[in-house]
């Protein structure tokens, strides 16, 4: 067995396999199909100030090789977070790494989010702030696809909390690396890349936007290569700790990441097909560094020969 | 709770309805009526990648066997049409809250089409009820012989007057409470979002007990996604709705807390 302990700087996880916002709710659904401590971290669905209700319905539409989503961000707010008992106390209870993704509509919010969160941290690892979402209005990719405001928005936060931050970027931009330097100028502890990639997918019977929201998230297998692609880009272009993910179902798709230059990774829509799609990865990758007689994932890491 | 599935039996009942058998031994072995399935069909991972989910019709705790009747409407569900006994399909299950019998209440299932899979499982009551069965046509008529073998009374209303009573399905419902007066009934109902709102106010205005199952498009099935919601009502909200996940925390929902819009 090699050793899949990863350093991210002001944090280290036992292993490099989390979870993707989003699609992990907050952990309580899962852990009824196994104990979610077996993770490397387990990333939270983004929490604001107040309870959202999120986007109409419908909010998924399947396309070929993924999935469209316009959640829009439903939340239970932060108060319910930390005190309601299917969220952080219950996250507490299983002993797992926490990361709480946050978000705001202002800067402000994204500043409160942070210092509600800093007062009562017991058991949170890291945040991971929130700039990407295509499906809200306000908030959001808003503040990920302009590097000015991405800059307000990691700053304020830097100064709310003293947790290890992570920056989740949008694909949805002409040059990725220019963010993730944005958000290593700011304080930043790491980077998460991607967030989903802005699509449409139109019912031509009914001549109408299949979801509600008219545009949605591409994500799933079909996003894969271009998020291998941004993970390369980035992880030489910053010092900080590159966390990859887009489209990982199975093993094979996370070790991809791990060459490109990616720290840990995470299980995004896979966890939808297959609730143990994460801690199936986790084996994997220690099949496949024992095959290839790396003791380290830190062997891997990196390491797509380009010469 | 997700088991390699073997098909046993794939067969069409007529048009695009099918009844499929699965051997999924933990599914049958606790189904309640009402809850659902999440079945992986195949492993493609191009035209689509995401489970779809089925209501149990019927379960054999014995033999492990868990009945699924599904209507092909995608390229999910086509390709379900087209596999062959034999083949396994990981199944997930049994999912979500189902119907809860009220002890001392004639069940009455108000469906709409294949709606009427989910609440088949109710005729495992000892109460034999009625089955109010709404549909377009005849030719979305399913399931009736077996709610009758079952000893349910099956009435039917279709848009189209071509079998029983040419309207709805609540149509039904004023001449069945004026046949028997004073009898407490429950209502179990399963359908198209408009049928069920439709149905939600005429059995709060006749101050009927009911019991809904109201999905929309899924895809987890185990609550973390939030795809699929619905509104429920939330007393003391600003807005007096929440959206709640039909996966987990429904399908099945009460009447009093089935948000019904003006």
């Amino acid at each position: 067995m090699a050793d899949l302990a990863v350093d991210l700087g002001k944090f280290q996880l036992k292993n490099p396999v989390m979870t993707a916002s989003g699609t992990f709710g907050y952990g309580f659904e899962y852990n009824k199909y196994y104990d979610i401590s077996q993770l490397g971290a387990v990333v939270v669905k983004g929490i604001r100030m107040t309870p959202s209700h999120g986007n109409p319905t419908p909010r998924v539409a399947e396309v070929t090789g993924g999935m469209l989503n316009a959640i829009g961000l439903q939340g239970p707010g932060v108060e319910k977070f930390l005190h309601g008992e299917e969220y952080m106390p219950f996250l507490r209870k299983t002993g797992a790494s926490v990361i709480v993704n946050i978000w705001g509509t202002t800067v402000a919010e994204y500043a409160e989010v942070a210092e509600r969160l800093e007062a009562d941290k017991e058991g949170i690892t890291a945040l991971e702030i929130n700039i990407s979402c295509p499906n809200v209005k306000a908030g959001g990719a808003a503040f990920g696809t302009d590097t000015a405001l991405a800059a307000e928005v990691i700053s304020a936060v830097r100064k709310a909390t003293t947790l290890p931050l992570i920056t989740k970027l949008s694909p949805n931009v002409t040059k990725i690396t220019d963010f993730a330097k944005t958000a290593e100028d700011c304080g930043s502890d790491a980077v998460s890349l991607i967030n989903t990639l802005s699509a449409m997918s139109i019912d031509i019977e009914t001549r109408r936007p299949v979801l509600a929201n008219k545009t949605g998230g591409l994500s799933g297998p079909a996003v894969k290569p271009v998020a291998v692609r941004m993970v390369y880009e980035t992880a030489r272009a910053v010092k900080i700790p590159v966390i990859g993910m887009g489209g990982i179902m199975t093993a094979e798709d996370a070790i991809e990441f791990f060459l490109a230059g990616a720290t840990a990774i995470a299980v995004g829509t896979a966890n939808f097909v297959d609730p143990f799609a994460p801690v199936k990865v986790i084996a994997v990758i220690n099949d496949y560094l024992d095959r290839h007689n790396c003791k380290s994932i830190y062997d891997i890491i990196g390491k797509v020969e380009t010469a | 709770m997700s088991q390699t599935g073997e098909i046993l039996s794939n067969v069409n009942l007529k048009g695009d309805y099918y009844s499929i058998e699965f051997y999924a031994p933990e599914t049958a072995a606790s189904a309640q009526p009402g809850q659902f399935v999440h079945v992986k069909i195949g492993d493609d991972r191009g035209d689509w990648i995401l489970r779809r989910p089925f209501s149990i019709c019927n379960t054999d705790p014995e033999k492990g066997i868990v009945n699924v009747v599904y209507k092909v409407v995608g390229k999910g569900t086509a390709a379900l049409a087209k596999t062959a006994p034999g083949v396994c399909c990981d199944v997930m299950g049994p999912l979500g809250n189902g119907f809860v019998p009220v002890p001392g209440t004639i069940p009455v299932a108000v469906c709409g089409g294949y709606g009427a899979a989910a609440t088949f499982m109710l005729t495992r009551q000892k109460e034999k009820g009625v089955l109010l069965l709404g549909a377009r046509s005849t030719a979305d008529i399913i399931l009736t012989e077996r709610y009758e073998a079952a000893g349910f009374d099956v009435r039917l209303a279709t848009n189209d007057g071509s079998a029983g009573t040419k309207g709805f399905v609540t149509d039904l419902i004023p001449q069945l409470l004026a046949e028997n007066p004073g009898k407490k009934y429950c209502f179990y109902a399963c359908g198209p979002h408009p049928m069920l709102m439709a149905l939600a106010r005429q059995l709060r205005s006749l101050g009927e007990m009911g019991q809904l199952s109201i999905d929309h498009r899924m895809c987890c099935g185990v609550g973390s996604c939030f795809a699929c919601v619905v509104k429920v009502n939330a007393p003391g909200t600003a807005d007096g709705w929440r959206y709640a996940r039909s996966c987990s925390e429904g399908p099945v929902f009460n009447l009093e807390d089935v948000y019904v819009e003006e």
